[in-house]
């Protein structure tokens, strides 16, 4: 863009200008901040109206709430590393930590037992033969500790309601997998699935824009953050008329609480997608333009 | 693993013994209290060397669970190789995807820098988490309670605390929809 006036001291791009805060040459990815930025390049007088070209996109993520589970490789090499480590590991001290003859220390031993047969197999972890006497007032206290073990913690499965019956809207589906907000949009008696997206406004910032765009196409109850000032991605629509934005920028957000409240207006319907399942909803030019910027899990 | 499998019939393997000055000796519990016995047992195990325990305070049945645990030499050398090509695999992945949204980030950058310089100056900009713009203190003048608490909590350029960490099964309230936001909607 040779046609923006630049100020005297912006023309000089070596390599070790940071004096007047000129953060050209250095690499985006850095973290080292090199000062406070107190002076400010004022916006070059007579420049284009880049915002009316520029349209802001956001992509909206649901993190996972669950933890990954292991392939089947996975847990078969970490069995196997349990059993070497039980070979090899010092015997517990559990004389020092349970006081004899308690029921804690029963309880225990039995369920030291359990872990060995569970990780090193049958001959291992069975009980040691005992005098008559001994064995008595053994099962005596296994019995009462197994009294003690009746309440038990109610364990909430991982796959609930919402994946069985596949509720696209639902965000409690795929715990473990990144989820992403689409919109279903009516544009032109036609209806595509896009991310929500506005326009940039006069004097504002990207990702103020962002912020406020995300409130006016999906409502206010959704508690969201927009992550960074930086954009992630950039989609050059090459079917652009004249008044429709030629270039979005695409920012990320969280959504942490809450849900999507759409106008009906403009916005029909929402859901909330993996990766995959994003691909076939939306136009294959759309989608090339976008893929990269997401998690593949 | 250093430690050679032991055949069927017993060959003291070849360790090398270290000597150290003071020695503790496993001694049977006296009758009276058994406390200080097990004190000392916990905390100056037997350290002689005439068995073949580096620490000397292996499980009794070290060498037969062993045996048990390991199938043979080559089968463990093939788990590690498998092991570390997997986690190869694993990493590559990673690195790549990470590739692709740096390149994408960085197109981003690039086209915003050739079309505005302003608004390529303003993403750019490194945020003091401390700071707050002389709008946003006047605001908080004006807020009280809770309001002020939300404004507070949420710092730019930091992460915000409700982002949840992963855990192994959900929670049990669920996803909270019935989310509202308290007071003025997002800082400047």
């Amino acid at each position: 863009m040779s046609a923006l006036a630049r100020c005297s001291s912006c023309l000089p791009r070596s390599a070790s200008t940071t004096r007047h805060g000129s953060i050209l040459s250095r690499s985006l990815a850095t973290e080292a901040s090199a000062g406070p930025s107190t002076t400010q390049l004022a916006p070059a007088p007579g420049k284009i109206k880049s915002h009316e070209t520029i349209g802001i996109s956001i992509v909206v993520n649901r993190s996972p709430f669950l933890t990954r589970i292991p392939s089947r490789f996975e847990r078969a090499f970490h069995a196997y590393q349990q059993r070497i480590e039980r070979a090899l590991h010092n015997p517990f001290p559990y004389e020092f930590y349970f006081k004899q003859g308690s029921l804690l220390e029963t309880k225990f031993r039995a369920e030291e037992r359990k872990r060995e047969r569970m990780t090193l197999g049958a001959p291992f972890g069975t009980i040691e033969p005992q005098t008559s006497a001994e064995s008595k007032a053994q099962s005596a206290r296994e019995s009462a500790v197994e009294a003690l073990d009746r309440e038990e913690e109610e364990i909430i499965p991982r796959r609930g309601k919402a994946d069985e019956i596949n509720d696209v809207r639902s965000l409690d589906r795929k715990g473990e997998r990144n989820l992403y907000l689409l919109l279903l949009k009516k544009s032109n008696s036609e209806q595509v699935w896009r991310f929500p997206e506005g326009s940039l406004q006069k004097g504002e910032l990207l990702h103020e824009s962002a912020e406020r765009n995300l409130l006016k196409e999906c409502g206010v109850v959704m508690d969201t953050w927009v992550v960074s000032r930086n954009p992630i991605g950039l989609y050059k629509s090459s079917s652009a008329g004249g008044t429709s934005l030629s270039r979005l920028f695409f920012y990320k957000a969280h959504i942490m609480a809450g849900q999507v409240r759409p106008d009906g207006s403009n916005v029909l319907d929402y859901a909330w997608l993996t990766k995959q399942e994003m691909e076939e909803r939306l136009d294959k030019e759309y989608w090339h333009g976008v893929q990269d910027m997401l998690s593949d899990f | 693993m250093s430690f050679p499998i032991l055949p069927q019939r017993s060959i003291k393997p070849t360790l090398r013994k270290c000597q150290t000055s003071v020695r503790y000796a496993g001694r049977t519990a006296p009758a009276g209290d058994p406390r200080h016995e097990i004190l000392r047992r916990t905390l100056y195990p037997s350290n002689l060397r005439n068995k073949s325990t580096p620490t000397g305070t292996w499980r009794s049945d070290v060498g037969r669970a062993l045996q048990h645990a390991i199938p043979s030499v080559q089968a463990h050398e093939t788990i590690e190789r498998a092991w570390l090509l997997h986690q190869r695999h694993v990493r590559r992945q990673r690195d790549s995807e990470l590739k692709r949204k740096f390149e994408k980030m960085k197109e981003a950058m690039d086209e915003l820098e050739k079309l505005d310089k302003h608004l390529y100056f303003e993403a750019n900009r490194q945020e003091d988490p401390r700071a707050r713009s002389t709008k946003e203190v006047e605001l908080t003048k004006t807020l009280k309670g809770s309001e002020r608490k939300a404004m507070e909590a949420r710092i730019r350029g930091l992460f915000p605390r409700e982002l949840r960490v992963p855990t192994d099964t959900p929670p049990r309230t669920g996803w909270n929809y019935d989310w509202k936001p308290t007071g003025p909607a997002s800082t400047p």
